[in-house]
């Protein structure tokens, strides 16, 4: 069984992934970049990249992660602070790690969005 | 403030490697994330340096003329960040045109990307050093404040 720490990683790791496949079909964000001479060839390695990563997430987190993806687009989010980035509600001092190293997945309690400490 | 003050406030002499040590592409890539880590400008530098190898695979960034702009988005990256180095042997990048590259620009910003300048950056960034001369003025650039001035100087 993965630990939290690994398990935000994964999570953090695969919304990066989420965010280059989902910018590299869209014609928009494409065109900007290759417009200023970068190539976009290798989209289906990083789909089959994707999958293997999700693989090694569990499927509890997995499952959150996907619905809240849905949801709002990008589903980890920072917090500065006390507050989550992604609702700007301010999070109760019970749920703030006292260290970096104490931080473990959480979940904001207003959003339902997963918080990833800054 | 012009988008080359912008650009070169964006600058900072603590992300300036006159010459790298690394010899091929996942070094250079681990020597530039390192520093930009060391600074403070990464949270986790596992994660970025995953990105930015998982950006070259989508496609190399090595653009050509001996310029390679690695760049992305990470929440690992708190704000937006561009490092310099150099590396006067140069390196196999797997560029477009398959020659050595000399001249790294590596950009990270967070997904959110509030001031949204992420990518005009990497736009001027690309449109400076489309030009000789100015490559030439990047080669021999010392610190900072030099590579500040080139992209001022040369607005």
């Amino acid at each position: 069984m993965l630990n939290v720490k690994k398990t935000l990683r994964l999570l953090v790791t695969l919304q990066d992934l989420d965010l280059m496949i989902r910018e590299s079909h869209d014609p928009e964000s494409k065109g900007e970049e290759e417009d200023l001479g970068f190539e976009l060839k290798n989209v289906e390695t990083l789909q089959t990249a994707r999958g293997k990563l999700a693989e090694q997430i569990g499927l509890r987190w997995l499952n959150l992660y996907e619905r809240v993806a849905k949801r709002y687009g990008r589903a980890v989010v920072p917090v500065e602070g006390r507050v989550c980035l992604g609702c700007f509600v301010t999070l109760p001092t019970s749920i703030v790690p006292k260290t970096l190293e104490d931080s473990e997945i959480t979940i904001c309690e207003n959003c339902g969005r997963i918080l990833y400490w800054l | 403030m012009t988008k080359e003050t912008k650009l070169a406030a964006c600058f900072e002499s603590a992300l300036f490697i006159p010459n790298l040590r690394a010899t091929d592409r996942l070094q250079a890539l681990e020597e530039m994330v390192e520093c930009l880590y060391e600074n403070g400008r990464v949270r986790d530098k596992g994660l970025v340096l995953e990105m930015l190898r998982r950006r070259e695979i989508l496609g190399s960034t090595g653009i050509g003329k001996g310029i390679a702009i690695p760049h992305g988005r990470t929440l690992a990256a708190p704000e937006l960040s561009i490092l310099f180095a150099r590396s006067i042997e140069g390196i196999d990048f797997d560029a477009l045109d398959n020659k050595p590259v000399h001249l790294f620009f590596i950009i990270v910003a967070p997904p959110h990307d509030r001031s949204n300048i992420y990518l005009p950056v990497l736009g001027k960034i690309v449109e400076k050093v489309k030009e000789s001369r100015i490559r030439r003025k990047l080669m021999k650039s010392e610190d900072s404040d030099e590579l500040r001035k080139v992209f001022l100087a040369d607005a």
